[in-house]
């Protein structure tokens, strides 16, 4: 099972119910998939077990080699070749890494060299859980790669939490992609909302089905439930608006560590979580 | 030689662009002849790389120096290899006045901005 925690914008508190959720499901295995901007780890203090960097191939012309016939550069969709009458040139930054400059290359200029984006931290959290997250090196354009990478290396889990990238960019999608189920964290306020419904479109263009949750639910005013009424979604629980969750961060555990109450709340809306999902996904199958 | 501006309409008197990438237009004019023709920018809608495609069409029309508005690291490494001279038009609002002041050698070039490019090794 995989469950994807998304968001409308940054600062909802996604990364607050990722990581407590990750704290009260059992054998969760949390991957933060933000990788411009990780920070489910500092939710916890972590024991790092292994870190490897991510490298990424991209072509390197040789101009002795090259004709010029801009094949290479009408090819690349990412425009990350530009053909000139005596340089063809790379922009490594905005390679896919699809090949396909190599394949329509009829002169045999294009081979591949590969460069590090960034890296991949595994560690272990809270007696025995893992924690998997990437981090996109400054200046890198795509986190995609190392998205799809830290999936990868998590796929055999049997539980895997997915703390999204927020909004709806290449990378949100690259997170979410394949997920069983999707939880959007939105707050209750005009902008909250606003936000939400571009993930909500999001989602059901990807046809992953998806429930909501409201956090600092309190404040703001009804919008929020009103929208998720008029189409349809179900709200799967509700974070009330408290200073002291927030603390987690400070201290470097999740709050469902601190007292009883976070911990009874946060495993209330895992059940719910972990129920709809289930059904989706028996339903489907 | 071949200068190239960023245009929000297909006319010579049009105001500049404040956009190098995403330009509604580009127009050339050659400092020598005066000749001016300018088209429609095929990048100003793409999703990434429109710095690129500028720069692309750029080179295609053979230009030697661009005046715009800002240009970043990227499209400025790429505009360098195709001995592309990059200024900043600064104040100036139409193709006419950026021209004078280009003449006049009063537009300030457009330079690598130290450790800050997206090239590394
Ligand atoms: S590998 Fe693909 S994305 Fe990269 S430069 Fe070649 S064609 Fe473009
Ligand atoms: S396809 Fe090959 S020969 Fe043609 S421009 Fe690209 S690198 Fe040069």
């Amino acid at each position: 099972m995989t469950i994807a925690i998304l968001s409308g914008k940054g600062g909802t508190g996604k990364t607050t119910l990722s990581t407590n959720l990750a704290g009260v499901a059992d054998n969760a295995v949390l991957i933060d998939c933000d990788v411009e901007e990780p920070n489910a780890h500092l939710f916890f203090r972590p024991k790092l077990t292994a870190t490897k960097a991510l490298e990424v191939r991209y072509p390197e012309i040789d101009n002795d080699l090259c004709t010029h016939c801009r094949k290479c550069a009408e090819f690349c969709r990412f425009h990350a070749i530009i053909a000139g009458p005596k340089v063809t040139l790379v922009l490594k930054e905005l390679c896919h890494d699809c090949g396909g400059c190599f394949a329509v290359c009829p002169s045999g200029a294009v081979s591949f060299g590969s460069r590090t984006i960034g890296a991949i931290h595994t560690c272990e959290i809270l007696d025995g859980k893992t924690l998997v997250y990437g981090v996109l090196d400054t200046g890198e354009l795509s986190g995609v790669k190392i998205i799809d990478e830290v999936k990868h290396m998590v796929e055999d889990a049997p539980l895997v939490l997915i703390d999204s990238p927020p909004g709806t960019s290449c990378s949100a999608v690259a997170a979410v992609e394949g997920a069983d189920y999707a939880v959007i964290v939105s707050e209750p306020t005009p902008f909250g909302v606003s936000d939400m419904k571009m993930v909500v479109e999001l989602l059901r263009t990807m046809d992953i089905p998806f429930g909501v949750v409201v956090n600092k639910s309190g404040i703001g005013d009804r919008e929020i439930y009103d929208y998720c009424e008029s189409e349809g979604l179900t709200i799967l629980g509700e974070i009330p608006f408290d200073r002291d969750l927030a603390r987690g961060y400070a201290e470097g555990t999740p709050a469902c560590t601190m007292s009883e109450s976070y911990r009874d709340m946060f495993y209330g809306i895992w059940t719910v979580i972990l129920d709809a999902a289930e059904e989706t996904v028996n339903g489907r199958s | 030689m071949k200068l190239a501006f960023c245009l929000t309409r297909d006319a010579i008197d049009a105001p500049l662009d404040q956009r190098f990438g995403r330009a509604e237009f580009y127009g050339i004019v050659d400092s020598e002849t005066g000749a001016f023709e300018a088209f429609e920018n095929s990048a100003k809608h793409a999703s990434g790389g429109a710095g690129s495609k500028a720069v692309q069409q750029l080179v295609d029309k053979g230009v030697e120096a661009v005046i715009a508005p800002e240009v970043g690291p990227q499209a400025l490494d790429a505009l360098n290899a195709f001995s592309i001279t990059a200024f900043r038009q600064g104040g100036c609002t139409t193709v006419q006045k950026a021209l004078d002041a280009f003449k006049a050698g009063t537009l300030e070039k457009v330079e690598k901005p130290g450790n800050k490019g997206l090239h590394r090794a």
